[in-house]
C-alpha cells in the first residue's frame, strides 16, 4: 500500500464550493473539533508536536500551486482567513468581527477584528485582506479558488478595519469560500518559501524532502495554543510513514492509508485510532463528451458491472462507505443512492447490448501511479472483463494527470480521489475535466448558489445530487474513512481533517 | 607525475564538457512542455508563451545550449520548477544525507571486505572458503531493496531496535538522530556491496598468492602473514582500487533504492521526485552534480593507481588497454 | 566442483523457466481472478496466501518468472547486440574517435544501469515491458561496448591478425573469422552476468514504480505492494523475494560454470 512517488493525493481544483454561513450542518464525529476539545490537565503546553504525513507541499503558497500539504500545514495554523471551515463542517468568523449583508444579497460589508498583528510585526489592516483576496483571483494565480471567487465585482477599503465586497450576483458560499483565503501581509514577498500571517504559528523552517518546523508566535491575538509548536515530518511511502510513527519518531499520522497498517495499531495500548469521516471520494471518471460514455445506458453499465462492496473491502477492509453519487453523509444535500446502478451484471450486460455494444467495449483508464489507484485499476479490469467489456491500464504521475486529464482533457477514463468538500457543484461546469453535460443540473446548482436561503440551497442540491446519481455521470466507489493514529496522551487533534486541514493548536501532549 | 597529472585534469574537464552536451540533449528528448510543466493546470496560452521566454525554451537550439554553458560555468543550476527555489542549495541539503551513506556503506564493505575476501582466497578450496564465496555469491543475486525491507521489518518494527525510516529534522545539528537514522541504510547497503567487493579481493588475492614474489619472500623466511602485509596488499590493492572506484560511484548513483525504502531525504529521492513532477532544472542539477562526482571519484583512482604502482608511472596507458 | 556451480545454475534457471512456461499453460488459480478473501493466510486452496483482492498470491508470484524471464533475456539481447557492434566498430576506428568513445563509456559505466534505465524511462510517454527492457538493455550495452572493444583490440593487435590484414582481408571478413569467435566465449560470460543484473534492475525499477503497468505483476511490483502489509502477510515480502534471488543466483551460477568451462585458468577471477 505504498504510495509511489509524488504521492501527492489530487486536491482536485476547490473551485465554487457551496454552503455558506451554513450553521446548519454541525457534525459532532469521533471527538468533536479540536477547538471544542479542552486539553489534558497533564498536558506539557511546551511540548512540540511531531506530525506524520505523506502530503509535503510543493512551495509554501497556496495560490501557486502548493497542492494539499500547504492546507495541511498552514491553514488556520499559520494563516488565519476571514471565515474558517472547522473540522465538523460549520463556517465561523475568524479575522471578520462582524459581516453585514445587503437586502439584495449583493454587497458585504466585514468589520476586521482590531489589535491583529502578522508575524513580521506589521497590524493586520483592511488593504491586506483586499490584497489577499486579490493574489487568488488575479490573472496569474494558479489558485483552484480562483473560479468562485468570480462573483466579486469590486473590493473596497472604507477605513482601516473595513472591507466592502460588492457581488456581480448573489453567492449564497461567500463566507465558505472566503474560509479558504489566506489573509496574508501585503507587503510579504516570496511567499512560495516564506509565511507572513496572523496564525499562532510561525514558520521557523522548511527542508525540502523531510520537514516543515512551526514555532509559537508570541504576539498572536488570540489564546495560545495548547502545545509549544508542530513539526510535519514527510514521507513518501506509507508504510514508512507507520514505522515512523511506531519507532515513535512522531506523535500522530494525520491519515492512515490503509487498514493493514492499522493493524499494527490495533490492539497495542501505546496508541489511540480515531475514526472519522473524511470528504475524499474514489472514483472512475468518464470522458463524458465522447463516445461511448456520452450514451447513459453505457455509463449505467459500466456502474452496475462493479461490485463496489467488494473493491471497498479490497482496499479498506471494515472502513469506508460505499456511496451512490458524489456527496458524502456530511454534506446536508446527501441521499442515500447506492440502489441507483446497484451491482448487477446481468443488468449491465443488457444495457450493454441494448446501447448496441453487445460484442463487446474496449476502453482505457488513466491510473494515477500511486496506491491505491492502480490495485483499484485492476480490480475494475477483472469486473469489466465479466461482462465482456476490456480495460487497458496506463499509468501516469500526479503531474501528467493534471495536463493530460485535468487540463487537455485527453482521456477516455481516469481514476482520481477527490479531497474536497461540497464539491458536487463540478458538475454544474460543463467544462470540468470530466464534461458532464446536464443542463437541468446546470441550471440547479447554479440557482442553489444565488438562493436566499438555506434551506432552498439544499433542496435544489439534493435535485442535483439524484440527478447525477441517475445520470451515472461518473462511478463513484467509495467515501475513505479518516484515521488519525496517535501516541496515547496525545489529545485535541482534529479527527475529520476536512479539506486536508489539520489544525494544531488545540493538541496537546502529555 | 605533475605532467600525468594536468594531462589527466585537461580529460577531466573535457568530459565535464561532454557530460554537459549529452545531459542538454537528453533533457530535450524528454516528453511535454517544460513551460508546461512550470505552469501546471489552467495556464492560458499567453502564460505559457511567457513562461518559454522566462526559460528561454524559445530560443534556437544552439542559443539556448550556450545559456545552458554560461549558467553551469557560473555554477547556476537554475530554480526548480515546483519549488521554485534555487537547485544547487538543495542539491547541497540533499548531499548531507547522501555523501555520508555512501561513504560509511562503502567504508564498512571494504572493511568486512578485505579480511573476508583475502580469507577467501587463503581457504580456496576448502569448506570455509566456498562458505564465503557462497556468502559473496549470495550478496550479490540479492537486491539492495529488498534487504531493506526485511531488515526494517526484523530489526525496526518487530524487534523495535532502531528507527525504520526518516531523518532527523534538524539533519545534523542533531548528530544521535541522524546517525540512528543512517544505520539501517548503511547495513543494508555494506551487506550487499561488500559481497561484490569480497569477489574482487578474493581474486586479486589469488593472483598476489600465487605469484613469484610472494613465494620468494617466504622462501626467504617471511611468515605468510608478514608477507602477505608486506607485498599481497600493495600489490594486491591494485586492481581492486580501481573497481572501488566505480562501484563507490555506482552506489552514489544507486543510493535512490535504498533512500526510498528508508525514506530519506537525500540525492536520490530527490532525482526520483524530479522524474516524477518533470521538474527538469532538478534533473539537471542533479545528474549534473553525480556526473561529476562520478568523474572526480575516476580521477581520484586513476591518481591513487599512480601513486601506488611505480611501473605504471613510467607507462602512458591505463592498465588493460 | 565447477561443475556443480553450472548444476546449480542449470537447475535453479531451469526451474524458473519451467515455471515461467507452465504459467502459459497452467497455474494454481487465474492469477487474475478475485476468488479469496482479503490477505488470507497460506492454505490448502491458496498456498501462498492471497492479495489484498483476494487473488492467489502463488500464481502471480509464478506469472513474475515469466516477466523477470523476459524483461531479463529482452535486455540482455537487445544489450549485446547494441554493445558488441558498437564496441567492435569502435576498436577499428580511428585513434583520436577510438579514444572518445573509449572516454564516453567510462563516463556512462560509472552510471549505474538503474540510474540510466530510469531516465529512459522518464523519456518515454507510457510504461511498458518494452520500456523496461530498452532502459535496461540501451543501459547494458555500454558495459558490453566497453569490453567488446577492448577485446576486439587486443585481438587485432595478434600478429596473426595483422597479417591477415596487410594480405587484404576486409575488415568484415576479419571480424567474421577472427575476431568475433575469439571475443564471443567471453563476451558470453559477461552476458550471462548481466542477465542477472537485468532481472535485479527490472525489479528495482518496479519497485520505484517506474515499471511495467498492471495487471503486468512484476515481483518488484509485488514487494511494493506487499511492503505495507508485512505485518498481516509477511510472505508477501518473502516469496516474491526468493523468487528472485533464485533466478539471479542461478544465473549467476551460470555465468561462473560457463566462465570456468570456457577458460579453466581463470578460475574464480573477476
Amino acid at each position: 500500500m505504498t504510495s509511489p512517488l509524488a504521492p501527492r493525493r489530487l486536491s482536485v481544483s476547490r473551485r465554487a464550493l457551496l454552503g455558506g454561513m451554513a450553521g446548519s450542518v454541525l457534525l459532532r464525529v469521533g471527538l468533536s473539533s479540536a477547538q471544542a476539545q479542552s486539553a489534558d490537565p497533564a498536558a506539557d503546553p511546551d511540548a512540540v508536536i511531531r506530525i506524520g504525513s505523506l502530503y509535503e507541499p510543493q512551495n509554501l503558497d497556496n495560490a501557486a500551486g502548493a497542492g494539499q500539504g500547504v492546507s495541511e500545514a498552514f491553514n488556520d495554523n499559520v494563516y488565519e482567513g476571514l471565515f474558517r471551515l472547522t473540522d465538523a463542517g460549520s463556517v465561523e468568523p475568524v479575522l471578520a468581527e462582524s459581516h453585514e449583508v445587503s437586502e439584495d444579497g449583493l454587497t458585504h460589508l466585514f468589520t476586521l477584528r482590531p489589535g491583529v498583528r502578522f508575524h513580521s510585526g506589521g497590524a493586520l489592516t483592511s488593504a491586506d485582506v483586499k490584497h489577499s483576496i486579490e493574489r487568488v483571483t488575479a490573472e496569474a494565480s494558479r489558485s483552484s479558488r480562483k473560479r468562485s471567487l468570480s462573483t466579486i465585482a469590486a473590493i473596497e477599503t472604507p477605513d482601516e478595519l473595513t472591507v466592502k465586497i460588492t457581488l456581480s450576483r448573489r453567492s449564497i458560499s461567500l463566507p465558505y469560500n472566503l474560509s479558504y483565503v489566506w489573509i496574508v501581509n501585503h507587503e510579504a514577498k516570496d511567499l512560495t518559501s516564506t509565511a507572513d500571517g496572523t496564525g499562532p504559528y510561525r514558520l521557523a523552517d522548511w527542508r525540502r524532502g523531510s520537514a516543515l518546523a512551526l514555532d509559537l508566535f508570541a504576539d498572536y491575538w488570540g489564546e495560545r495554543p495548547a502545545n509549544g509548536g508542530a513539526v510535519f515530518h514527510y514521507f513518501t511511502e506509507a508504510a514508512a510513514l507507520d514505522n515512523a510513527l511506531l519507532t515513535d519518531a512522531v506523535d500522530l499520522v494525520s491519515s492512515v492509508q490503509s487498514p493493514d497498517a492499522l493493524a499494527q495499531f490495533e490492539g497495542d495500548p501505546r496508541f489511540t485510532i480515531a475514526e472519522g469521516l473524511s470528504t475524499t471520494k474514489q472514483l472512475l471518471a468518464w470522458n463524458d463528451r465522447i463516445a461511448p460514455f456520452d450514451d447513459v445506458r453505457v455509463r449505467s453499465a459500466l456502474a452496475k458491472a462493479v461490485d463496489k462492496d467488494r473493491l471497498r473491502q479490497a482496499i479498506w477492509g471494515d472502513r469506508g462507505i460505499v456511496l451512490g453519487s458524489f456527496t458524502p453523509p456530511t454534506d446536508p444535500w446527501f441521499v442515500d443512492l447506492t440502489a441507483v446502478n446497484a451491482h448487477d451484471p446481468e443488468g449491465a450486460r443488457a444495457l450493454l447490448a441494448e446501447a448496441g455494444h453487445a460484442e463487446g467495449l474496449r476502453f482505457t483508464i488513466d491510473t494515477p501511479n500511486y496506491d491505491p489507484h492502480p490495485i483499484t485499476a485492476e480490480f475494475l479490469k477483472a469486473e469489466y472483463a465479466k461482462v465482456g467489456v476490456t480495460v487497458d491500464i496506463n499509468l501516469i504521475t500526479a503531474n501528467e494527470w493534471y495536463t493530460k486529464i485535468y487540463q487537455q482533457k485527453n482521456f477516455q477514463a481516469t481514476l482520481q480521489e477527490h479531497v474536497n468538500h461540497r464539491d458536487i457543484v463540478f458538475y454544474g461546469d460543463p467544462d470540468f475535466y470530466w464534461g458532464y453535460d446536464d443542463p437541468e443540473v446546470i441550471r440547479l446548482i447554479a440557482d442553489a448558489e444565488a438562493s436566499a436561503t438555506e434551506e432552498e440551497q439544499t433542496e435544489k442540491l439534493r435535485q442535483a445530487n439524484i440527478l447525477i446519481a441517475e445520470g451515472a455521470a461518473t462511478n463513484w466507489f467509495y467515501l475513505n474513512p479518516q484515521i488519525v493514529v496517535s501516541k496515547v496522551g496525545v489529545s485535541g487533534y482534529p479527527v475529520n481533517g476536512l479539506n486536508a486541514q489539520f489544525f494544531l493548536r488545540g493538541v496537546a501532549k502529555a | 607525475m605533475t605532467r600525468y597529472l594536468l594531462r589527466r585534469s585537461f580529460v577531466l574537464a573535457l568530459s565535464l564538457i561532454a557530460a554537459g552536451l549529452a545531459l542538454f540533449v537528453l533533457l530535450r528528448l524528454l516528453p511535454g512542455d517544460p513551460a508546461a510543466a512550470l505552469l501546471g493546470v489552467g495556464a492560458t496560452e499567453a502564460q505559457i508563451a511567457a513562461a518559454r521566454a522566462q526559460i528561454g525554451s524559445d530560443l534556437p537550439i544552439p542559443a539556448q545550449f550556450a545559456r545552458f554553458m554560461t549558467d553551469l560555468a557560473r555554477f547556476d543550476l537554475g530554480e526548480s520548477f515546483v519549488t521554485q527555489a534555487p537547485v544547487l542549495p538543495e542539491i547541497g541539503r540533499r548531499l548531507q544525507v547522501t555523501l555520508p551513506l555512501t561513504l560509511a556503506a562503502f567504508l564498512l564493505a571494504i572493511l568486512v571486505a578485505t579480511p573476508l575476501g583475502i580469507l577467501a582466497a587463503l581457504w580456496a578450496g576448502d569448506w570455509r572458503g566456498t562458505l564465503l564465496s557462497g556468502f559473496s555469491q549470495l550478496g550479490l543475486a540479492v537486491p539492495v531493496f529488498w534487504i531493506g525491507i526485511l531488515l526494517v521489518w526484523v530489526l525496526a518494527v518487530n524487534l523495535r531496535l532502531l528507527p525504520a525510516s526518516g531523518f532527523p529534522m534538524r539533519g545534523w545539528e542533531d548528530p544521535a538522530g541522524s546517525f540512528r537514522a543512517l544505520i539501517l541504510p548503511v547495513l543494508t547497503i555494506a551487506l550487499v556491496m561488500s559481497a561484490s567487493l569480497m569477489r574482487y579481493v578474493r581474486s586479486a588475492a589469488l593472483d598476489v598468492l600465487g605469484s613469484d614474489y610472494l613465494r620468494n619472500a617466504r622462501a626467504l623466511g617471511a611468515s605468510l602473514p608478514e608477507a602477505i602485509r608486506r607485498h599481497a596488499l600493495r600489490n594486491g590493492a591494485l586492481p581492486v582500487i580501481s573497481v572501488l572506484g566505480i562501484e563507490l560511484a555506482t552506489t552514489l548513483l544507486g543510493a535512490v533504492v535504498v533512500e526510498r525504502v528508508f525514506a530519506l531525504p537525500g540525492l536520490g529521492s530527490m532525482l526520483l521526485l524530479a522524474i516524477q513532477q518533470r521538474d527538469y532544472p532538478s534533473v539537471q542539477g542533479v545528474l549534473l552534480v553525480s556526473t561529476l562526482m562520478v568523474l572526480l571519484i575516476g580521477f581520484a583512482a586513476d591518481v591513487l593507481q599512480r601513486l601506488i604502482d611505480p611501473r605504471l608511472r613510467e607507462r602512458g596507458r591505463r592498465p588493460g588497454e | 566442483m565447477k561443475r556443480l556451480t553450472l548444476r546449480l545454475g542449470l537447475l535453479l534457471v531451469g526451474f524458473n523457466l519451467a515455471v515461467g512456461l507452465l504459467t502459459f499453460f497452467w497455474t494454481p488459480h487465474d492469477p487474475g481472478a478475485m476468488i479469496g478473501g482479503r490477505l488470507s493466510p497460506p492454505s490448502w486452496t491458496h498456498w501462498a496466501g492471497t492479495d489484498r483482492l483476494g487473488r492467489d498470491f502463488l500464481s502471480q508470484v509464478m506469472v513474475g518468472a515469466r516477466i523477470a524471464l523476459l524483461v531479463g533475456a529482452g535486455a540482455t539481447l537487445l544489450g549485446g547486440a547494441v554493445g558488441i557492434s558498437l564496441g567492435v566498430l569502435a576498436a577499428y576506428a580511428r585513434r583520436g574517435l577510438d579514444d572518445a568513445f573509449a572516454a564516453a563509456l567510462d563516463i556512462l559505466i560509472a552510471f549505474p544501469t538503474l540510474l540510466l534505465a530510469m531516465l529512459v524511462v522518464a523519456a518515454s510517454e507510457t510504461a511498458s515491458l518494452g520500456t523496461a527492457i530498452l532502459a535496461i538493455g540501451l543501459a547494458m550495452s555500454a558495459i558490453i561496448a566497453r569490453l567488446a572493444r577492448i577485446l576486439t583490440k587486443r585481438v587485432l593487435a595478434q600478429d596473426y591478425v595483422t597479417a591477415a590484414r596487410c594480405s587484404g582481408l576486409s575488415w568484415a571478413r576479419l571480424t567474421r573469422t577472427h575476431v568475433l569467435p575469439n571475443i564471443l566465449p567471453t563476451l558470453a560470460v559477461a552476458l550471462a552476468a548481466q542477465f542477472g543484473l537485468a532481472v535485479i534492475a527490472e525489479a528495482s525499477l518496479s519497485y520505484l514504480g517506474l515499471g511495467a503497468p498492471p495487471p503486468n505483476a512484476s515481483w518488484g511490483t509485488l514487494l511494493q505492494q506487499a511492503q505495507s502489509t508485512v505485518h498481516r502477510a509477511p510472505i508477501g515480502v518473502i516469496l516474491p523475494g526468493l523468487a528472485l534471488v533464485s533466478l539471479v543466483l542461478g544465473i549467476n551460477f551460470l555465468a561462473d560454470g560457463l566462465r570456468d568451462l570456457l577458460d579453466p585458468e581463470r578460475e574464480g577471477a573477476e
